[in-house]
C-alpha cells in the first residue's frame, strides 16, 4: 500500500516540528544566547513598569479615566489592564500586575539559571560578560520584587526555575523585610558587576543598580518611620528608619557625584514660547520626548521601538487627544495642579486660579486669574507649559502619520472651527478630558509616528527624581543640607523658578513641604505621586479623614466633577494603603495570608 | 380498473422521478441510430458443416461468424423442421438464398442485420422500429416473444413510469400512462427474469417462465429497505445497531432558500442542534452540536464528506449532497474514533450508478431576504440630544450640560427643511437593504455496466442585508467510478470551489476582537449625521454644538473600510478496490484537500465632512495615508487509507461482515501576510502599489498527523440478532511519544423482536417492526491541544536596544508530559419501532455521554502564569444525558400522500469534575456548563419608600430594586440565584415538526423548529440606559420604556440611573424559548408532457419561505441567534422561488 502512495506514507509522520519556535534543547549554549535570553527577560520586565503613569490616577492631580491597555496582551499592558485608577478604591484591582511582575521573576530566573550553569559547565562566553548578564537579570528581578512588596507588603519569594506548580503553589509570603534584604542582595550584585555606561540605549548600568539600592533604602526607611499597620506583622522602627534613610543618601549621593550623570541640558530651562504658541517649548517638554532618548539624565530606562518594530508605547493614545492621531485622552491632569505650578517672578505660589464658565459668563476670558483666561498662566513654571494646556495653548495634530498643523485646546470645544489672530484652526478634540486642561507631557510635537508607535524609553529611574529623593533622605536624618538644597534648587532652575526662599528651607517640615511640591510638579506623570502618598501615609491629609465631606475635583468652569472621600469608611482608608493579595491564589493556596484590611 | 381522466394520470405521473422519465426517453428513442446501407455483409464468407440442425441453430452459428443478427419472427420459423447443409467459404448472400428459398422466406439488409420476412409480404414495421426507407419492402417483424402487462401499486393504483427490465440486461421498457407496458423478447430469453422497480417502492424480480401477461402490484417500500450512510460504508437501517440520523437532500430541500447545509438541518435529526449565529452572507453558517456540549474545548461534530475528514461543511453545494448521515452514539462513530467524541455528519455526494441513461438537471432558486427582526434606532435627532439631556440631568447642572436647547431647537426646525445640514438620519434604513440569494446549478449525471459519473457546476449569489456584504461561490463537481475488470472498480471525486467574499467588520455590523477598539461603535451612530452626499462627494460627521466629534458615520464605514477574501479550494480523491475472492474486497483510497485563501483590504481615504460650516472636521476616517494589507492562507491535507471488507454467509442464518482499515493524515498550512501604508493612488490595491517606508510582514506554518489503525464487526443472526464491535486506535503528532496512542472501543446489540416467531402471533397485529438497540463505547477528541503545544520550545520576545530591535527568547511552557486524548464514552439505548405497516414509525434513543479527561488549562499558581502558560491537563468530567424521540406518521387518503415527522431532544449537561479551583461564577460541578447565574430583581422603585425598603443598594425611584438573597443586609455577588437547569448558550430542549401533503403535482410542507431551555441576559451596548453622555445612538424603546415619572410603567429603569441597572439581574433575563415556521413551501410539478417536445422530463415550481414566522417573547433581536448580544446581523426571513428542470 504504501509502495504504491509513497507520497503520504510518513516515516515520522507524528513527529512534526515547530517551524517558528526554537527547541529549548539547542538553547544556552553561547554568549549570544545568554544575551538573547536576557533581552527576553527585559522584554518582560517592561510592560510591569511601562504605564505606571496611570498609578498618578491614584493621586490627586492626574485623572486617568481609563486606560489603553489590551487585555491579554501583555506588551500591550495587560499588567495595568483591569487596574482602578481612581484615588480611592483601587487596591483590589491589581491582580494582574501581580501576576506579570512574577512572570518578570520567572524570566529574570530563568535567566539566572541557565547563565549560571554556563558558568559551570564551562564555556566559551567571557565570564565578565556573563556576569554583566547576570547583573542585568538580578537588577530586574529586585525591579520587579520591590514593587510586589510596595504595594502588597509581604510577598512570595522564590528566586529558582519552577518546572511545576506544585513548586510554588503552597508557597506563603515572606515578611517584607526579609524580601527587601534578597532584593538588596541583588541590587548590590547588580552594582558590582554593571558596567558604569551602558553599552547601548536600553542596557543596565551601575549608578541605575545604586539608584534603586538608594530608594528601596527610601522606601524601607518610610515605611519604618511612618509604619504600615495594614501590613500584620510589620513592625516599624525609628532607628532603622534613619539608618535606612542615612544609607539611601548615601547611595544617592554616590549616583549624583560619581557617575558624571547630569539634568538634561545641564538642567537648564530653556526658551520658552509666548502664551498660545507653541514653537519653542522648553527644555523639560523636549526631555519627555524620544529626541531626548539616551541622554544622562534618564538613569535606566525602558526602551521602546517606533513604526513597524511592534515595540512601541502608547504614551500619545494615553495622554493626547482625537486631534494626535486618533488618541483617547485615557490620562489628563485634573484642574487641581494648574495652582501647583509658581511663579516665575516670586518663586512662590500664584493667587490661586478662579474658576469660571465662559458660555454663561462673557467676562470669563478676560477676568484676572480666571481659569479660562489665558493671562492668567504667564509667568509660571515653564513645567507648567511642558506639562498642560489650557485654553487656547496649541499643540500639533497629527493625521495619518502627518502634521494637520497647531490644534487650540478650547475646553468644551470639540474640533470646532475657531478663528485665532486672523487665523483658522479646528480646536482640540477630545471627549476625554474634564478638567479644562490637558497634558502636553509625553505627547510627541511632531507627526511621523502612530499612537501606538512611540519610541521613548521610558524612565523608571531619573537623575532628578535622585535629587529629590536624596533631599528627602538627608532631610529626614538631620534636616535641610546645603547641598539638598541646592539639587532641589537645580531643579526648580529647570522650571526657570528662582531658588527657593529661605522660609521654605527653614526646618525639616517646610523643606519636606518644598521637596514633596517639586516631586508634585517635576515627576507627574510619572508614576511616582501615589507611591509616595502611601508611604508617607499623607491620604487623609490630602482628601479628609474617614466620615468627613470628601474633597470634589472640579474643572476650569468651577462645575463639580468628582468628589471622592465622601463620608469614607476607615477601612476604606486602610485598603487604599496596601493592596489586595489575588484572592482567587489565597482560595488555591491555603498558605497565603491576607492583608489586614482585605481580610 | 377504473378509467381515469389524463389529467390525473399525468398527476400520477409527477410522482416519478427525473430519472426515470429520462429513462423512459431513452427507451423509447432505441433504435433511431440503425443505419440502412450494409450490401458488403454479404460477401461474407461462410462455413458450416450441419445435420438435422433446427433453422434457428443454424442462424444463430452464422450468426456467430457474420457477426451480423437475425430479425425474425418465431412464426415465420417450424421449429420442427430441420436442416441440412453444408458450406465451405461461399459468401453469405449465396448461403441465405440456399436456406430461405425452400422455405418461401426473403430477406432484407440493414447494418449488422437481416430481416427474415415472407416473400412478398409488404406490411410495415412499427415506425419505432425501423427507418422509413425499409419500411415499404419489409415485412413487420412480429417479435419472437413480447410479455406485456400491468404494474400497479398494492390499491391497484397505476404505476405510470415504472421500469421494467429484463435482469442482467439493458432490455427493458417504462409502463404508460395507464401502467401498462410491453417489452419485447428474444425466444431464449423466455426464461429470465424481470425486474420491476419504481422509486420508493420496493422492486420485485418476476420470473418470466413463458407467461405473455404478467401484472405486478409493488409495494410501497417500507423503512425495511432503507439504506443509510455509515463511516466506510452503508447498512440497512433495519439492521443498524448504532443512533444514525439521516437527512435526503431531495427536491424540497433543494427547493429552500438555503445558503448552506448547516443551516438547512435544523429541525431534521434529534439531537443535533444547528444554530445560526448571524444573516451575514457569507458567515451564514449554523453552528452543529450533537447532543449537546460534549466538552469545553471544541465540541464540534467531524464533518466527512465522501470519506475525507475535515471539510467545510457550508462550502458544499447543496445540490450535490445525496444524504447527510449524524452519527451520535459510540457504536456509528467510532470507526471515526479520534475526532468523533461530539458525533460525525458523513455527508455523500451523488453519483450516477444505477442511473444506466444520462440525465441533466437545472435547478435555480431566487430568494428575497428580508430581516425577521431589525433594530430601530431613532431617526430624530433633536428628539434624541433632548434624551441625552434627560439623562446628563441625573448628575449635571444645565448650565454644564453638553448639548444647548439652542441647538435641539434650531436642529428641530432647520431639520424639515435642510436635511443635508440638519440631517435626521434613519441609519438602518441607510445601511440595510434587501438581501438576495441565488442559486443555479446544473448537473448530469449516467451509468452503464462500466462506469458512471456524475457532474455538477453551480453557483450561488448572496447579496447581504448589510449594504456592501456579498458572497457568491462557484462549485464543480465530477464524480466517477470505472470498472477495470471484473473484479476490480476505480473511481475518482473531484470537487472544487471558489468564493469572492466582500464585508466590512467580522460581524457585519460590529466586530468583538479586543483589538478592534471601535467594534460596537454601531452605538454612536447618531441621527445628526449626513451619510453621504452625492453632489459633492463628501461622507458627512457631527455637526450639532455639543455633539462628539467621535460619533459614527457607519455608511463611511460599510462603504471605503471593506475586507475581500477569495478562497479556492479543491477536494479531490482516488479509489482503487480489487475483490480476489467472493466477500472480500480490499480498497486504497488517497485524497488531497487543498485551500488557498487570499484576503485584503485597501481603505479609501476619506474624511468627516460638516455641512453647516463647509468644512472638514477633524476625524478621519481614513487617512491620505491609507495603506493595503494582504494575507494568504494556504495549505493541504492528505488522507491515505487503505481497507478490507469481508462479508460471508454462514449457512443460510447467519451473515458475518468484517472491516478493517489503516489510515493517514496529514495537515499542512500555512500564512504570509504583509501590508504596506501609503497607496500610490486610492484606486489601487496591490502591495506594490504602495510606498516602501512603513510595511509589515509575517508568516509562519504548522504541520500535524495521525495515524489510525480502524477494525469493525457485524454479524447477524437469523435477521434478529445483531452484533456490532468496532475499535479505533489513533496516534496524534500533538502528543508526547508515549501518550501519543488513543485506543477506542465500542460495541453494540440489536435484537428485532418483531421476527421472532413467539412474537408474532400478538404483534403482527399492530406492530410491523420493531428492534431493540444497546450500544457502549468510547470515543476521543485532540482538538484542544496546539499542533507544538507539547514541544519545550522557546518563543520569541523581542526587545529594542539602541533604537533597534533585538532577538529575545523566553520559555513559555511547562510541558505536562502525560497529556493525552480526552475520552467520552457513550451509552446508547435505542428502541425502534413500525406500527401499522409502517405507517407509524417510532424511534426513541436515550444517552448518556460522559467524557473524561477534559483537556484543559491546569490550574496554575498566579505566580506562575505571568510567565508560563497553563500546561494543559486531562482533568475535567462533562456529562451530557439526554433522550431523543422521532416520530413519523406516513399515509396515503386517495390521492393524497401525506406525512409528518416529529422529531423532540432533551439534553441535560453537566459539569461533574473539575480539579481545578472554581470561583463564583457560572461554571461549576453538577450545573450545565455556563448556567443562568443572575440576581433577582423585586422590579422598579416607584418611590424612596420603595427604596427604603429594600435592602440598601444605592437606588433611587426609577432604578431596578435588587434582592438580598443571603439577607446579609447588602447587595453583591453573593446574592445571585443559579438556575441549575437552564443555560445561558444553547437550549436542553429542540424540537422539530416536518410535515408534508402531496395531492397529484402539488406538494406543500411545513418544517416547524423550536427551543426551550436557554436564558439569556438581554443587555448589550444598544439598549443601554447608562448610555454616554454624548454620540448615543438612541432607539426608539429609549424614548417609549425608561421610568420616568410621567411613565412609571416604563418597561425600563429610568435613564441615567444606578449603575447596578445594568447589571445582570433577572430583570433582563429573557427565557430564550422559541416557535419558529422555519420553512414553508409549496411546489408543483408540472406534467412533463407539456414540454416532452423540448425535452423536458420533469419541471417543478417551488415557493419557499424561510423563517416566516417567529413566536417568542425574546425581546432582543432574535431566539436562535447563539453569541455575542451586540452582534447586530439579524437572521434573514427569505421568500423564494425555485425551479428544478430535469431532461
Amino acid at each position: 500500500m504504501c509502495v504504491t502512495l509513497q507520497i503520504s506514507c510518513r516515516k515520522n509522520l507524528l513527529d512534526q516540528d515547530p517551524t517558528t519556535e526554537l527547541p529549548a534543547n539547542v538553547f544556552w549554549k553561547t554568549e549570544a544566547d545568554a544575551v538573547t535570553g536576557l533581552m527576553g527577560a527585559y522584554a518582560a520586565t517592561r510592560p510591569c513598569f511601562d504605564r505606571d503613569y496611570y498609578f498618578d490616577g491614584q493621586g490627586e492631580y492626574v485623572r486617568a479615566r481609563g486606560t489603553s491597555t489590551t487585555s491579554g496582551n501583555l506588551r500591550l499592558g495587560d499588567a495595568y489592564n483591569n487596574g482602578n485608577y481612581d484615588p480611592t478604591g483601587y487596591a483590589s484591582s491589581f491582580d494582574k500586575m501581580y501576576r506579570y511582575l512574577y512572570g518578570a521573576v520567572n524570566r529574570a530566573n530563568y535567566v539566572i539559571f541557565n547563565v549560571n550553569k554556563m558558568q559551570a559547565e564551562g564555556t566559551t562566553a567571557s565570564a565578565a560578560t556573563l556576569e554583566t548578564i547576570l547583573g542585568e537579570a538580578r537588577l530586574l528581578r529586585g525591579m520587579a520584587y520591590f514593587k510586589l512588596i510596595s504595594m502588597w507588603g509581604d510577598v512570595p519569594y522564590f528566586t529558582n526555575v519552577v518546572y511545576e506548580n506544585t513548586t510554588v503553589a503552597e508557597l506563603a509570603r515572606l515578611p517584607i523585610g526579609q524580601v527587601k534584604d534578597s532584593i538588596m542582595a541583588d541590587f548590590t550584585y547588580a552594582f558590582d558587576k554593571l558596567p558604569t555606561k551602558a553599552s547601548a540605549l536600553g542596557r543596565a548600568t551601575k549608578p541605575a543598580a545604586l539608584a534603586f539600592r538608594g530608594k528601596l533604602q527610601l522606601y524601607w526607611a518610610s515605611w519604618n518611620k511612618n509604619g504600615w499597620p495594614e501590613l500584620k506583622g510589620f513592625t516599624p522602627s525609628a532607628t532603622v528608619a534613619t539608618t535606612a534613610f542615612t544609607a539611601a543618601a548615601a547611595d544617592f549621593k554616590s549616583v549624583i557625584n560619581n557617575y558624571g550623570l547630569t539634568l538634561y541640558l545641564n538642567g537648564d530651562a530653556g526658551q520658552i514660547d509666548t502664551l498660545g504658541g507653541a514653537d519653542i517649548l522648553p527644555n523639560y517638554y523636549n526631555l519627555f520626548t524620544p529626541k531626548a532618548n539616551g541622554n544622562s539624565e534618564m538613569i535606566m530606562v525602558f526602551t521602546h521601538g517606533g513604526t513597524g518594530t511592534s515595540q512601541g508605547e502608547e504614551l500619545m493614545r494615553d495622554f493626547s487627544g482625537r486631534s494626535h492621531e486618533g488618541s483617547q485622552c485615557w490620562v489628563s491632569p485634573r484642574y487641581e495642579i494648574a495652582n501647583k505650578y509658581q511663579s516665575t517672578v516670586t518663586g512662590d505660589f500664584v493667587t490661586p486660579l478662579i474658576p469660571m464658565n465662559p458660555t454663561t459668563n462673557s467676562a470669563a476670558r478676560t477676568t484676572l486669574n480666571s481659569a479660562v483666561n489665558p493671562k492668567s498662566y504667564d509667568n509660571r513654571d515653564y513645567r507648567m507649559k511642558s506639562t498642560i494646556e489650557w485654553d487656547y495653548e496649541k499643540s500639533i495634530g497629527m493625521a495619518s502619520l502627518a502634521s494637520t498643523g497647531l490644534v487650540p485646546f478650547i475646553y468644551q470645544t470639540w474640533a470646532i472651527a475657531v478663528t485665532i489672530n486672523g487665523v483658522k484652526y479646528t480646536t482640540y478634540n477630545t471627549d476625554g478630558c474634564n478638567s479644562g486642561y490637558v497634558f502636553r507631557k509625553f505627547v510627541r510635537n511632531y507627526a511621523g509616528q502612530g499612537r501606538s508607535d512611540g519610541d521613548f524609553a521610558w524612565p523608571v529611574m531619573r537623575l532628578a527624581d535622585v535629587y529629590l529623593m536624596y533631599a528627602e533622605a538627608t532631610n529626614e536624618v538631620s534636616g535641610p543640607q546645603a547641598d539638598a538644597i541646592d539639587l532641589v534648587n537645580k531643579i526648580r532652575k529647570r522650571g526657570n523658578l528662582p531658588a527657593l526662599a529661605a522660609t521654605k528651607t527653614a526646618n525639616k517640615i517646610v523643606f519636606f513641604d518644598a521637596i514633596e511640591q517639586e516631586r508634585i510638579v517635576e515627576l507627574i506623570g510619572e508614576g511616582q505621586r501615589s507611591f509616595d502618598i502611601r508611604r508617607w501615609r499623607t491620604i487623609e491629609k490630602i482628601w479628609g479623614g474617614p466620615g468627613t465631606a470628601g474633597v470634589w475635583r472640579i474643572d476650569t468652569y468651577g462645575a463639580n466633577q468628582q468628589r471622592y472621600y465622601q463620608n469614607t469608611s476607615d477601612r476604606t482608608y486602610q485598603q487604599n494603603y496596601i493592596f489586595r493579595i489575588p484572592p482567587t491564589e489565597r482560595d488555591k493556596n491555603p498558605n497565603l495570608t491576607q492583608n489586614t484590611p482585605w481580610e | 380498473m377504473k378509467k381515469k381522466t389524463l389529467y390525473e394520470l399525468f398527476i400520477k405521473a409527477m410522482r416519478i422521478t427525473i430519472a426515470q422519465l429520462l429513462l423512459a426517453i431513452c427507451f423509447t428513442s432505441m433504435g433511431y441510430a440503425h443505419d440502412a446501407k450494409a450490401q458488403g455483409d454479404l460477401n461474407q464468407k461462410i462455413y458450416l458443416q450441419v445435420k438435422d440442425e433446427t433453422f434457428s441453430k443454424v442462424l444463430k452459428q452464422i450468426e456467430k461468424q457474420t457477426q451480423i443478427r437475425f430479425v425474425f419472427s418465431s412464426k415465420l420459423i417450424q421449429s420442427t423442421q430441420k436442416v441440412n447443409a453444408s458450406f465451405s467459404g461461399e459468401p453469405l448472400s449465396k448461403v441465405l438464398d440456399n436456406l430461405l428459398q425452400p422455405r418461401q422466406l426473403d430477406y432484407e439488409v440493414m447494418e449488422k442485420m437481416i430481416i427474415l420476412k415472407k416473400v412478398g409480404n409488404q406490411k410495415t414495421f412499427s415506425t419505432d422500429v425501423l427507418p422509413a426507407t425499409i419500411i415499404k419492402k419489409v415485412e413487420p417483424i412480429i417479435p419472437a416473444f413480447a410479455v406485456t402487462g400491468q404494474v400497479t401499486d398494492i390499491k391497484n393504483e397505476p404505476l405510470v413510469g415504472a421500469s421494467i427490465v429484463l435482469e442482467g440486461t439493458t432490455k427493458g421498457t417504462l409502463s404508460d400512462e395507464n401502467g401498462r407496458y410491453k417489452l419485447e423478447l428474444e425466444d431464449d430469453e423466455k426464461k429470465g427474469n424481470l425486474v420491476f422497480s419504481f422509486v420508493g417502492y420496493d422492486k420485485v424480480v418476476a420470473a418470466i417462465d413463458g407467461r405473455y401477461v404478467i401484472n405486478i402490484a409493488l409495494k410501497e417500500a417500507g423503512i425495511l429497505n432503507e439504506v443509510v450512510v455509515i463511516g466506510y460504508g452503508s447498512q440497512k437501517k433495519v439492521n443498524l445497531v448504532g443512533s444514525v440520523g439521516t437527512v435526503n437532500v431531495d427536491e424540497k430541500m433543494v427547493g429552500r432558500a438555503l445558503p448552506n447545509i448547516s443551516s438547512g438541518l435544523s429541525g431534521f435529526v434529534p439531537g443535533l442542534s444547528a444554530v445560526q449565529a448571524s444573516g451575514m452572507a457569507g458567515r451564514n453558517g449554523a453552528a452543529l452540536l450533537i447532543r449537546g456540549l460534549g466538552t469545553s474545548n471544541n465540541s464540534s461534530p467531524l464533518i466527512v464528506v465522501d470519506g475525507m475528514p475535515d471539510i467545510d461543511i457550508n462550502r458544499i453545494n447543496v445540490n450535490d449532497i445525496e444524504t447527510v448521515s449524524v452519527l451520535k452514539d459510540a457504536t456509528s462513530s467510532s470507526v471515526y474514533g479520534s475526532r468523533a467524541a461530539n458525533g460525525v455528519i458523513l455527508i455523500t455526494t451523488k453519483s450516477g450508478k444505477g442511473m444506466k441513461k444520462t440525465s441533466l438537471n437545472f435547478s435555480s432558486n431566487m430568494a428575497l431576504e428580508l430581516p425577521t427582526k431589525a433594530f430601530d434606532f431613532l431617526a430624530n435627532y433633536p428628539l434624541a440630544l433632548t434624551l441625552e439631556q434627560q439623562r446628563a440631568a441625573t448628575s449635571t447642572l444645565a448650565n454644564n450640560q453638553r448639548y444647548k436647547n439652542g441647538t435641539i431647537d434650531e436642529w428641530m426646525a432647520l431639520g424639515m427643511i435642510d436635511p443635508l445640514r440638519y440631517p435626521n438620519t434613519d441609519w438602518w434604513d441607510i445601511i440595510m437593504r434587501n438581501g438576495a440569494l441565488q442559486n443555479y446549478n446544473l448537473s448530469a449525471s449516467g451509468g452503464g455496466d462500466k462506469s458512471n459519473f456524475f457532474v455538477s457546476v453551480g453557483t450561488k449569489k448572496e447579496q447581504g442585508l448589510q449594504i456592501n456584504n456579498d458572497y457568491e461561490q462557484y462549485n464543480a463537481r465530477f464524480n466517477f467510478d470505472y470498472k477495470l475488470g471484473t473484479n476490480m472498480n476505480t473511481g475518482v471525486k473531484f470537487n472544487g470551489n471558489w468564493s469572492n467574499f466582500v464585508y466590512s467588520l467580522e460581524e457585519g455590523y460590529t466586530d468583538p476582537a479586543p483589538t478592534n477598539t471601535a467594534g460596537f461603535d454601531m452605538q454612536y451612530a447618531v441621527a445628526g449625521i449626513t451619510p453621504y452626499d452625492p453632489v459633492s462627494g463628501n461622507f458627512g460627521g457631527v455637526m450639532a454644538y455639543g455633539e462628539d466629534p467621535q460619533a459614527y458615520n457607519p455608511y463611511t464605514v460599510y462603504v471605503n473600510n471593506l475586507n475581500r477574501q477569495q478562497r479556492k479550494e479543491a477536494y479531490t480523491t482516488m479509489y482503487l478496490d480489487w475483490s480476489p475472492i467472493k466477500g472480500l474486497k480490499g480498497t486504497v483510497e488517497y485524497g488531497l484537500n487543498y485551500y488557498d485563501q487570499f484576503g485584503w483590504n485597501a481603505n479609501t481615504p476619506n474624511q468627516a465632512f460638516n455641512f453647516q460650516t463647509n468644512s472638514f472636521g477633524s476625524r478621519v476616517y481614513v487617512g491620505p495615508n491609507a495603506g493595503v494589507s494582504n494575507n494568504t492562507f494556504s495549505g493541504y491535507k492528505t488522507l491515505l487509507n487503505g481497507r478490507l471488507n469481508y462479508n460471508t454467509n454462514i449457512g443460510k442464518n447467519h451473515e458475518i461482515s468484517a472491516l478493517v482499515v489503516y489510515s493517514e493524515e496529514y495537515w499542512y498550512d500555512r500564512f504570509q501576510g504583509s501590508s504596506r501604508n501609503d497607496r500610490l493612488y486610492p484606486t489601487l490595491h496591490e502591495i506594490d502599489a504602495a510606498l516602501t517606508d512603513i510595511q509589515t510582514t509575517g508568516g509562519n506554518s504548522s504541520t500535524e498527523g495521525l495515524r489510525s489503525y480502524i477494525g469493525r464487526v457485524n454479524y447477524n443472526a437469523f435477521g434478529k440478532y445483531l452484533l456490532e464491535a468496532n475499535f479505533r486506535v489513533d496516534g496524534s503528532s500533538r502528543f508526547v511519544e508515549g501518550q501519543r496512542y488513543g485506543f477506542f472501543p465500542s460495541a453494540a446489540l440489536g435484537w428485532r423482536f418483531t421476527e421472532e416467531e413467539l412474537f408474532k402471533p400478538v404483534l403482527d397485529k399492530f406492530l410491523s417492526n420493531g428492534k431493540f438497540r444497546i450500544s457502549y463505547g468510547t470515543l476521543g477528541n485532540n482538538s484542544g491541544v496546539g499542533r507544538y503545544e507539547q514541544q519545550s520550545t522557546l518563543a520569541s520576545n523581542n526587545y529594542i536596544i539602541g533604537g533597534s530591535v533585538v532577538k529575545g527568547f523566553v520559555n513559555n511552557k511547562l510541558i505536562n508530559q502525560f497529556l493525552s486524548w480526552e475520552e467520552t464514552s457513550v451509552l446508547n439505548i435505542g428502541l425502534e419501532l413500525g406500527f401499522f405497516k409502517n405507517r407509524l414509525t417510532a424511534e426513541i434513543d436515550y444517552y448518556d455521554r460522559l467524557t473524561t479527561g477534559m483537556n484543559r488549562p491546569s490550574d496554575l499558581s498566579i505566580l506562575l502564569t505571568g510567565a508560563y502558560d497553563a500546561p494543559r491537563t486531562n482533568i475535567g468530567n462533562m456529562r451530557n444525558r439526554g433522550i431523543e424521540g422521532t416520530f413519523t406518521w406516513r399515509d396515503k387518503i386517495g390521492a393524497v400522500n401525506y406525512g409528518t415527522t416529529l422529531n423532540v431532544s432533551y439534553n441535560a449537561t453537566r459539569l461533574e469534575k473539575w480539579n481545578q479551583f472554581l470561583t463564583r461564577g457560572t461554571i461549576f460541578l453538577n450545573m450545565p456548563y455556563n448556567f443562568v447565574y443572575s440576581y433577582e430583581d423585586i422590579g422598579i422603585a416607584q418611590t424612596w419608600a420603595d427604596v427604603y425598603k429594600a435592602t440598601p443598594q444605592g437606588a433611587q425611584p426609577g432604578d431596578i430594586l435588587r434582592k438580598d438573597l443571603n439577607g446579609d443586609g447588602r447587595i453583591d455577588a453573593n446574592d445571585q440565584k443559579a438556575y441549575p437547569n437552564l443555560q445561558r448558550d444553547r437550549p436542553t430542549t429542540f424540537v422539530g415538526l416536518n410535515t408534508f401533503v402531496s395531492w397529484k403535482g402539488i406538494d406543500l410542507s411545513f418544517l416547524w423548529q423550536g427551543s426551550t431551555g436557554r436564558k439569556s441576559f438581554w443587555i448589550n451596548a444598544f439598549n443601554n440606559v447608562n448610555f454616554s453622555t454624548s454620540r448615543y445612538a438612541v432607539t426608539q424603546a429609549h424614548v417609549d420604556n425608561p421610568w420616568n415619572l410621567e411613565n412609571r410603567d416604563g418597561l425600563w429603569p429610568r435613564l441615567g440611573g444606578s449603575g447596578n441597572n445594568t447589571a445582570t439581574t433577572s430583570f433582563w433575563l429573557d427565557d430564550m424559548t422559541y416557535l419558529r415556521l422555519k420553512n414553508i413551501q409549496l411546489g408543483y410539478s408540472i406534467p412533463p408532457r407539456l414540454f416532452r417536445k423540448l425535452g423536458v422530463s420533469t419541471l417543478r415550481i417551488a415557493g419557499s419561505a424561510e423563517n416566516l414566522l417567529t413566536l417568542t417573547s425574546f425581546r432582543g433581536l432574535d431566539p436562535e441567534k447563539e453569541g455575542n448580544n451586540n452582534n447586530l446581523y439579524p437572521i434573514n426571513k427569505s421568500y423564494s422561488l425555485s425551479i428544478q428542470v430535469g431532461f
